[in-house]
């Protein structure tokens, strides 16, 4: 018994090590600036002052999480109402419902972005605006990833019964899906925007075809830092983990607070 | 005049007759039964009245009032379902406070309503507990309290203890009864458990089919079914053809069907004579024991018969053993 936990113990800390060796080399990398030597010589926070006092990095972060919020906030509006009409009044829609939704993991985002840009840039409608167009396309990137995670958290309610019971009290069924079904699977959307968060901060391809001189994000930074500075890019690489990480902690925490509010009306 | 009217109720899924004209009158006050067999369409009757199932043809009133095509919401009827339907979001109270909610009650009169109600079903000390923190059966009494805190016309209850083990299922029946009673509260409960329905009911419909196969009080259910169904599914009761009847007793029933219950018949060693009675003889084949009762199954010829008697009542027979049966005419149920 005790071998087999030290075995699953050993195999943990070899997929930590394993995930934890890029930032920690990025880190240590953006923290000296002698390599010559086999030990790193010359410790300086320089590259991370630089950073700060540059407000061109600032605003591409900014840009960033701005453009993260949008696409998250609508694509969970709309698959949260096709998920409601579909479950009840047409639940014979529904595969279909998914099988649209999960098209999108088979789209390569060069193929996405050269798709829109053909589509949309030639008529100067506000469709045609770059960053409309951005936001467009994530919403398209992320929707499998939530619309799987909500799915899932609708299978673990019950919600044609709870539905029938907010109905037979007097409710109608668009309040009693945003009052009674919506705080229940709270965490599963909670869980599905932070993918999506994931991977909008981890996308260079459709920002960079689509809208890279109209909103140059951090990721565009980035590849720029990349060209002339090396110590500078890894500096940039661990600010983008740590506000990523920074996002998933505070989301997780209200969550945590949440819970705890409720054990302590007990 | 009836307070609730089923009139030539039809209702079919795709080319699946459910129920087939159904016509049923229910008296104000009353808690009256639905039961049948699984599949006999005594929920989709319910939701019918309930209004979550649109009707194919036929009408529906309650309280003098056409409630055929009202919506659910506004039938002013309450409802209890099978599975656990409290919102595992909100407390107990606030599950109770939620249909005053929706009727804009004003909010200390709901608070106050909703405390009240939930001291009625027991559940006082529970008040800010979540769903997820209460047993089966606290969550249905909770749910109970949601559904008459509005004061509704009706209360559906839709099979609301059959997730919930026996011990506590015979407790809750009593209490749902005390309180329909306390209240006034006109009720329809549906199950398929008949010891249930008997217990609970001013008056059972016995659904078969799509259709009501008899209406009666569970007395009168239990000791004159009118037809060879309702017979064996009511009680436990020996059901024999005129053919096999013929064989094992030798007489004529002059009917097609003839069925008793294991507990009227006589049994014993020697031959009994009795006016007025059937006489089979036969061998014990098992007997089991139900707790107070003790059960022989009897094999007449290759006919079985059970024959039910108190435990400790008369002299225990083992299997293999001869034995004569009696069984009283008067007390048989011709079909």
């Amino acid at each position: 018994m005790k071998n087999r936990n030290k075995g699953a113990a050993a195999i943990l800390v070899l997929i930590l090590i394993y995930l934890l060796i890029p930032l920690a080399v990025s880190i240590i990398y953006s923290l000296f600036s002698n390599w010559t030597g086999i030990v790193p010589r010359g410790f300086t926070l320089e590259a991370y002052k630089n950073l700060f006092s540059d407000r061109e990095f600032l605003a591409s972060l900014g840009r960033t999480i701005l453009i993260a919020i949008v696409p998250i906030v609508v694509t969970i509006l709309l698959i949260l109402l096709a998920l409601f009409v579909t479950t009840v009044y047409f639940p014979k829609l529904e595969k279909y419902v998914q099988i649209i939704c999960m098209i999108p993991y088979t789209i390569q985002g060069v193929i996405l972005s050269v798709s829109i840009l053909s589509m949309y840039v030639g008529n100067p409608t506000f469709l045609s605006n770059r960053i409309i167009m951005l936001i467009g396309a994530y919403c398209i990137i992320i929707l499998p990833y939530i619309y799987q995670g909500i799915r899932n958290g609708m299978r673990a309610v019950n919600m044609p019964v709870l539905l029938e019971a907010a109905e037979m009290l007097g409710a109608s069924r668009l309040y009693a899906f945003f009052r009674v079904i919506v705080p229940n699977i709270l965490s599963a959307i909670v869980v599905s925007s932070l993918l999506a968060v994931g991977i909008i901060f981890g996308d260079y391809v459709l920002v960079r075809n689509l809208a890279s001189s109209a909103w140059p994000n951090v990721q565009i930074y980035l590849y720029q830092a990349m060209k002339s500075d090396s110590m500078k890019s890894s500096a940039v690489f661990v600010v983008i983990m740590a506000v990523t990480f920074a996002i998933s902690a505070v989301v997780l925490y209200l969550r945590s607070r949440e819970g705890k509010h409720r054990r302590v009306d007990e | 005049m009836s307070y609730i009217k089923f009139e030539n109720l039809y209702k079919s899924f795709g080319s699946n007759d459910v129920l087939k004209d159904i016509s049923l009158e229910i008296e104000q006050g009353q808690l009256v039964t639905l039961l049948g067999p699984s599949g006999c369409g005594k929920s989709t009757l319910l939701r019918c009245l309930a209004g979550l199932e649109t009707v194919t043809s036929g009408k529906v009133y309650l309280d003098g009032k056409d409630i055929t095509n009202v919506d659910p919401k506004n039938r002013g009827i309450g409802m209890v379902f099978q599975q656990y339907s409290l919102f595992p979001n909100m407390t107990v109270l606030q599950n109770v406070k939620f249909g005053l909610n929706m009727k804009k009650v004003d909010k200390a009169v709901a608070d106050t309503k909703s405390r009240e109600i939930l001291q009625v079903v027991g559940l006082a000390d529970k008040l800010n507990h979540y769903p997820s923190q209460l047993s089966g059966g606290q969550q249905q009494r909770a749910a109970l309290a949601r559904a008459i805190v509005t004061e509704p016309k009706v209360l559906l209850l839709d099979e609301p203890l059959s997730a919930i083990d026996a011990l506590l299922r015979h407790s809750l029946q009593v209490e749902i009864r005390r309180i329909q009673r306390d209240l006034g509260i006109t009720a329809i409960f549906v199950t398929h458990d008949q010891e249930e329905a008997m217990v609970m009911s001013d008056m059972i419909h016995l659904m078969y089919n799509g259709q009501i196969e008899q209406s009666a009080k569970p007395i009168d259910l239990y000791t004159k079914p009118c037809s060879p169904f309702v017979a064996s599914f009511i009680g436990h009761y020996n059901l024999l053809s005129a053919a096999d009847m013929k064989k094992i007793s030798g007489d004529d029933i002059g009917c097609d069907s003839l069925a008793f219950r294991p507990e009227i018949i006589e049994i014993s060693r020697t031959p009994v004579e009795k006016e007025n009675a059937f006489h089979m003889k036969g061998k014990i084949s098992v007997s089991l024991p139900h707790g107070n009762i003790l059960r022989y199954a009897v094999m007449c010829d290759d006919i079985q018969v059970d024959v039910d008697v108190l435990f400790g009542e008369s002299e225990l027979f083992d299997s293999g053993d001869e034995v004569y049966l009696t069984v009283s005419k008067p007390e048989c149920v011709y079909l």
